[in-house]
C-alpha cells in the first residue's frame, strides 16, 4: 500500500505554497509595522517602562501647645523595601534579610504580603531599622537585589505630656481602608492618615503632600541616575497647628488623676480655649505607632479600667447635683420660686409609699433656695421640681448645650441624654413613668447622661452669664460660633451668688476648691452621682476668676466619693497653678 | 546505523537540518539573554536545560529519521492508540500549574501531547494514501476527523486549547492533498465560518448568501442542498449560546485581542508589553541582554511563548525577517519534499506535519505580535522547552526519511 502513487496536482501546491507565503508575508507586514513603521511609538512606551517613580513623602505638620512647646512631632525612621518584580525567589530573599537584621522570617514575609500593591510598587518589609541593622543591609547590597532601604518621617509623641486620647495617633492606610473608604483615592497603601483625636480631625491640615523622585533604570533593573526629563516634584510639608493646651496645666493634672479614673477639662470660659483635658486612665502614645504585639493590644483592651475609652466624649455618666443650678435657673426663669421661702429638710422626703433620701442623713432643716444650692439639698428640690414641667426643664438644658454634642474639635463625641416627656414616653409608655422618676431627675440622676465634655458648656455659659463659645483645641484667628442666652440679669446674679455661696459659704460643699489666692475667687458646684457600678462618681464643675480673666473646671472621678472632698481639691490646685503661672504680678 | 544515514542524506535533508540547528541556535542565545541575568545558579537555567534536551533532540532526530518507512507504515497505527492512553496518564497525578499535561518522571516533565500530534498525522496519512479508499464519497471524510477528534477532545480537556488547535490543523488540508472532493471539505468549513460570522448580523447575512450560491453552484441533491444550508443556518444562530459555553478567560482573551487597552493589567497586559518590546527593538534592536522589556520582566513567560518579542526587542526586525525567511524557506522545502514524494503516505505525512509547523508558527509570532488572542504555544526550535524540541525534531527527522525517494 505504500506504493499507492503519489499524484497531486501541480494547482493544489501552488495553493499550498501561497497560503504559506501569505502567512511569512503577513506576519513580516505586521513586524514591519510594529518595529519600522511604529518604532518611536514604542521606543517611548519602552522607556517609560525604565522610568521609577520614587515617593518622597511628606512630613506631616507638627502640633504645638499655646506656649510654642512641641507636643507632636517626627523623628526620621529607616524603612526596608522590596520591589517584587526585581526579585527572583522572595522566600530565599526574606531568609537571607532575616538572617543580618534578625526579624524573624514570618514578620517580613507577613509584611510583604500586607503592603504588596503591584509587581514595581516597593513593597514594606521592615521598619524602625537601628543603624546597625542598615549596615548589615548595606554590606550585603549585591546579594539583596530588589531590595532598598530609605529614610522616612514617623510620628514621635513626647512623654512630658501624655495625652493620647486628644492628640490621637496617626496609622497606615490598609487594603481594607483603600477599598472602602479611599473614595478620592487620595491614599496609597501604608500612607500614615491621622486616625484618632486631633491627628484625625486636623488630618486635611497636618498632612502633605507627597513629593516623587523619577529614576532611570537599566536593564536589570538598578538606579543607573535621576532622570533628566522629570524634575524632582518636592514634597509640600504639612501645616503645623497650634492648640490652647497649657502643658503644665496638662501635667498637673495628669499627676492629680494617677491611679483615678476619670476626665478633667479645663478651659477659658471667655474664648472656649481648653487650657488642659484629660481622660484618665490613658495609654501610651506610642501603643499604635510602632508595631503593637497581639499581648499589648489585649492587655489594654481587656483592661477592666477600660483605658481606651475617651471618657472626656464617650463617657456617659449621670451628673448628680451639679444640674440643680440647672432646676434652679427653671424655677427662676418661670417665677416659680420665692427665693426667701423655706421648706423643712429632715433627711428624706416620702412620696406615696417609697422614701426618697437628702444626701445628709439628719436633714438640712429650714432650706430655701440659696442654701439648697450651696450645701446642695436634695429634699428642696424634690419639692420644687414638682412644680416644673418637665419638657420646660429640659428646654433649659437645652439651651445649655446639653442633650447635644459639645461641638469640641474632635472627630467624634456621644450626645448623652436629657429626658423629656417625648422620651419618658418612648421608654416606659405614656402611663409607665411616675413623679418618682422626676424627682430623680432633680438631682441629675435617673435618666440623664452627659459628658464631662457637655459638662464644659453648661459651666462657661454659667461664668459668662450666658455668653459663651464652642469649647475647642486648636487656636484659631477668629473666635467660633458663640451663644448667647437670654436669662433676666437678676437670675444670672443670683446663680453667681449661690455659685460663690458653693466655695465660700460656711457650709458650702465646695470649699476645698477656692483657691488660696486672695485676689481669685472661684465659683462652682459640686456632685456625688450614684451609679450602680459602686461608690457615687465626684463631680465638681466652677471657674474662678480675677479681674476679666476666668477658667472653668470639669472634674469627674469615677466611684470615688463626695465630689466635695475628691474633686474640689483638684480644682483648687489648678486655679492656684493657672492664676500663679499668668497673672503672678496681678495676685501680688 | 552510520552507514544507513549516509546512505539516506540527501540534498534537500541536509539543508533541511542545518536550518534547524541554525533556528535552534538563534533559540538558545535568546533564551541565554532572558536567563543571563537571573540570580539562580546556570544548571537551573532554562539556557543550561534547553542545551541538555538538545542532546536527546538530536537523537531522536536520527531515529526518526532512520526508520525504515515500512516500519513506520506498520506501526504507527499502535502508537497512535498507546499515546492515546498516555494522554490520559497526566489525570492520574496532580495537576502541574493547573492542568493534566505532563507525565512527571522526577523533575523531568514529559508531555504525550507534543508526540501524539504527529502520530495523528502518520495515522491520517495511512487511511488517506488506501489505494481502495473511495475518497469521493462522503464517508471518507468521516474517518479522519475521528482519528483527529479523539486526542483533540482529550488534550482539550486537560485543558490544554493550543495543542488541541495543532491537533486539529493537519486533517482538512491533508484531505484536500489526498483528493476528497472539495465540496465536501466545505461542508466541513461551512459550520465554521457560520459560527464565527454570527457574531455580526451583516456578516452573518452575506455568509448565508455565499452559502446559498456556492450549494447552487457545487449542485448536490435537493435535498442535501436543503438540509446543508439550514443546518449551518441554524448553527450560526446557536453560536452566541456557544459563546456563552467558553471560559470567561477564554472570552476575555478574545476579547481583548480585538482591544488591549480593554484590559491593560490582564490579557491585554501581556500583548501591549510583547508589542511593546517588538516594537521598541526596531531595526537594529538593543542588543543581546539590552531589552528592558525582556530584562525587567515586562514581559510574561518569555523563553517559551514570547520567545519572538525578545528577539524582536534585542535582535531588531532583520533577526525576526531573517527567522521569518528561514521557516518560509523550511515550509516550502517540505511542501516541494510532499510534492515529489514517489508514494502517496509519505507525501501526506510531510505535508501533515509542513501544517503542524506552520500552525505552530502562525499562532506564536501572530499573538506576540497582538494579531490574535493570547495562546499558550511555542515556537518551535526556538521557544523552551524539551518535549516540544523532542517533538520538532522528530517531525524532521520523519520528513527527511519520508522524503527519500528510492524510485531515483
Amino acid at each position: 500500500m505504500l506504493q499507492s502513487e503519489n499524484q497531486v496536482s501541480q494547482q493544489k501546491v501552488i495553493i499550498l505554497r501561497a497560503v504559506v507565503a501569505a502567512v511569512i508575508v503577513l506576519l513580516l507586514g505586521r513586524f514591519f509595522q510594529l518595529q519600522i513603521y511604529r518604532y518611536e511609538q514604542y521606543k517611548v512606551k519602552s522607556e517609560a517602562n525604565i522610568i521609577r517613580v520614587q515617593s518622597i513623602p511628606a512630613p506631616r505638620g507638627l502640633i504645638y501647645d499655646r506656649e510654642g512647646n512641641i507636643l507632636v512631632d517626627n523623628h526620621p525612621t529607616y524603612m526596608l523595601t522590596a520591589i517584587p518584580v526585581e526579585i527572583d525567589n522572595r522566600d530565599s530573599i526574606i531568609k537571607k534579610i532575616s538572617n543580618y537584621i534578625d526579624i524573624p522570617e514570618e514578620i517580613l514575609t507577613r509584611n510583604y504580603k500586607k503592603y504588596y500593591l503591584g509587581r514595581f510598587h516597593p513593597t514594606r518589609l521592615a521598619k524602625d531599622l537601628s543603624i546597625s541593622q542598615l549596615s548589615r543591609i548595606a554590606e550585603h547590597k549585591s546579594e539583596l537585589p530588589g531590595i532598598y532601604y530609605r529614610l522616612l518621617p514617623e510620628r514621635y509623641y513626647p512623654e512630658f505630656i501624655n495625652a493620647a486620647h486628644i492628640l490621637g495617633y496617626v496609622r497606615e492606610v490598609d487594603r481594607n481602608y483603600l477599598e472602602t473608604a479611599n473614595q478620592n483615592k487620595q491614599y496609597r497603601l501604608g500612607d500614615m492618615i491621622g486616625w484618632r483625636g486631633l491627628e484625625k480631625q486636623y488630618e486635611l491640615i497636618l498632612r502633605g503632600t507627597d513629593g516623587a523622585r523619577y529614576l532611570r533604570v537599566d536593564a536589570l533593573g538598578r538606579e543607573v541616575q535621576s532622570s533628566i526629563d522629570h524634575e524632582v516634584i518636592k514634597p509640600i510639608p504639612g501645616e503645623d497647628i497650634h492648640i490652647s493646651l497649657d502643658s503644665d496645666l496638662q501635667i498637673l493634672i495628669r499627676s492629680e488623676m494617677s491611679g483615678k479614673r476619670g476626665a478633667v477639662i479645663v478651659s477659658d470660659p471667655n474664648s472656649g480655649e481648653i487650657l488642659a483635658i484629660g481622660s484618665f486612665p490613658d495609654y501610651p502614645p506610642d501603643l499604635f505607632t510602632g508595631i503593637t504585639l497581639n499581648e499589648d493590644w489585649n492587655s489594654y483592651l481587656n483592661n477592666p479600667e477600660k483605658p481606651l475609652v475617651n471618657r472626656i466624649t464617650h463617657g456617659l455618666y449621670p451628673p448628680g447635683s451639679t444640674f440643680k443650678p440647672l432646676v434652679m435657673l427653671a424655677l427662676l426663669n418661670y417665677d416659680l420660686v420665692d427665693t426667701n421661702k423655706s421648706i423643712t429638710c429632715r433627711g428624706s422626703y416620702r412620696l406615696g409609699r417609697r422614701r426618697y433620701d437628702c444626701w445628709k442623713p439628719g436633714g438640712h432643716g429650714n432650706v430655701n433656695l440659696p442654701k439648697a444650692i450651696i450645701e446642695s439639698c436634695n429634699v428642696y428640690f424634690y419639692n420644687m421640681i414638682q412644680l416644673i414641667p418637665l419638657d420646660k426643664w429640659a428646654e433649659i438644658c437645652r439651651d445649655f448645650s446639653l442633650g447635644n454634642p459639645s461641638g469640641i474639635d474632635l472627630p467624634s463625641e456621644l450626645s448623652g441624654n436629657i429626658p423629656d416627656i417625648n422620651f419618658m414616653n418612648g421608654k416606659y409608655g405614656v402611663k409607665g413613668w411616675t413623679k418618682g422618676q422626676l424627682l430623680n431627675i432633680a438631682i441629675g440622676q435617673g435618666d440623664i447622661l452627659v459628658t464631662p465634655m457637655q459638662m464644659v458648656n453648661m459651666i462657661n455659659l454659667f461664668a459668662t452669664q450666658g455668653k459663651s463659645y464652642e469649647p475647642h483645641l486648636l487656636i484659631s484667628r477668629e473666635s467660633p460660633l458663640s451663644t448667647s442666652l437670654e436669662y433676666k440679669d437678676e437670675i444670672w446674679d443670683l446663680l453667681h451668688r449661690y455659685m460663690f455661696g458653693v466655695t465660700h459659704g460656711e457650709k458650702g460643699t465646695g470649699k476645698l476648691a477656692q483657691p488660696r489666692l486672695e485676689k481669685v475667687i472661684s465659683y462652682g458646684k459640686t456632685g456625688t452621682a450614684e451609679n450602680p457600678h459602686g461608690d457615687p462618681h465626684a463631680w465638681y464643675v466652677g471657674w474662678a476668676k480675677m479681674n476679666n480673666s476666668m477658667i472653668s473646671v470639669v472634674i469627674l472621678v469615677e466611684n470615688s466619693g463626695h465630689g466635695g472632698d475628691i474633686a474640689a481639691p483638684i480644682a483648687r490646685k489648678i486655679f492656684e497653678l493657672y492664676f500663679t503661672k499668668y497673672f503672678s504680678e496681678e495676685l501680688s | 546505523m552510520l552507514s544507513i544515514i549516509k546512505n539516506k542524506l540527501h540534498d534537500a535533508s541536509i539543508s533541511l537540518i542545518m536550518v534547524t540547528f541554525l533556528l535552534s541556535v538563534i533559540g538558545l542565545i535568546s533564551i541565554g539573554s532572558v536567563t543571563i541575568n537571573q540570580d539562580i545558579s546556570f544548571t537551573d537555567t532554562s539556557f543550561f536545560r534547553q542545551i541538555l534536551w538538545m542532546i536527546p533532540a538530536v537523537v531522536f532526530l536520527f531515529i526518526t529519521f532512520s526508520l525504515s518507512r515500512k516500519n513506520i507504515y506498520k506501526y504507527s497505527p499502535i502508537l497512535y492508540f498507546l499515546f492515546i492512553m498516555l494522554l490520559f496518564v497526566p489525570y492520574l497525578s496532580t495537576q502541574v500549574a493547573g492542568t493534566h499535561r505532563w507525565i512527571t518522571f522526577g523533575s523531568i516533565h514529559i508531555q504525550p501531547s507534543e508526540i501524539a500530534k504527529f502520530l495523528i498525522v502518520l495515522v491520517l496519512a495511512r487511511y488517506l494514501s488506501n489505494p481502495k479508499l473511495r475518497l469521493n464519497r462522503k464517508s471518507a471524510v468521516l474517518m479522519p476527523l475521528i482519528i483527529t477528534a479523539i486526542p483533540a477532545l482529550i488534550v482539550l480537556k486537560q485543558p490544554d486549547l493550543g495543542t488541541a488547535i495543532i491537533m486539529a490543523s493537519p486533517v482538512i488540508v491533508m484531505m484536500f492533498w489526498a483528493g476528497v472532493k472539495p465540496f465536501n471539505l466545505f461542508l466541513l468549513i461551512a459550520p465554521i465560518m457560520a459560527i464565527l460570522t454570527a457574531f455580526n448580523s451583516l456578516s452573518f447575512w452575506i455568509w448565508a448568501v455565499l452559502l446559498l450560491i456556492i450549494l447552487y453552484l457545487a449542485r448536490p441533491t435537493m435535498v442535501m442542498g436543503v438540509v446543508v444550508y439550514f443546518a449551518n443556518i441554524f448553527l450560526g444562530l446557536l453560536s452566541p449560546t456557544l459563546w456563552n459555553m467558553l471560559k470567561p478567560y477564554q472570552q476575555k482573551r478574545i476579547l481583548t485581542v480585538l482591544d488591549p487597552t480593554l484590559d491593560p493589567l490582564g490579557a491585554g497586559y501581556q500583548i501591549i508589553q510583547s508589542q511593546t518590546a517588538i516594537g521598541s527593538g526596531g531595526f537594529l534592536g538593543k542588543g543581546w541582554g539590552q531589552g528592558t522589556q525582556t530584562q525587567l520582566k515586562y514581559l510574561p513567560v518569555q523563553e517559551t511563548d514570547f520567545i519572538v518579542s525578545v528577539i524582536g526587542e534585542e535582535f531588531g526586525f532583520i533577526a525576526i525577517f531573517i527567522i521569518l525567511v528561514l521557516f518560509g524557506w523550511m515550509l516550502l522545502r517540505m511542501l516541494k519534499l510532499a510534492y515529489e514524494s514517489d508514494n502517496k503516505f509519505s507525501s501526506l505525512a510531510i505535508i501533515g506535519i509542513m501544517v503542524i509547523f506552520l500552525t505552530h508558527i502562525f499562532v506564536n509570532v501572530a499573538m506576540a505580535a497582538g494579531m490574535i488572542p493570547v495562546k499558550g504555544l511555542p515556537l518551535p526550535f526556538l521557544s523552551y522547552g524539551g518535549s516540544f524540541l523532542l517533538s520538532c525534531y522528530m517531525m524532521i527527522g520523519l520528513v527527511i526519511n519520508l522524503g527519500i525517494n528510492y524510485s531515483d
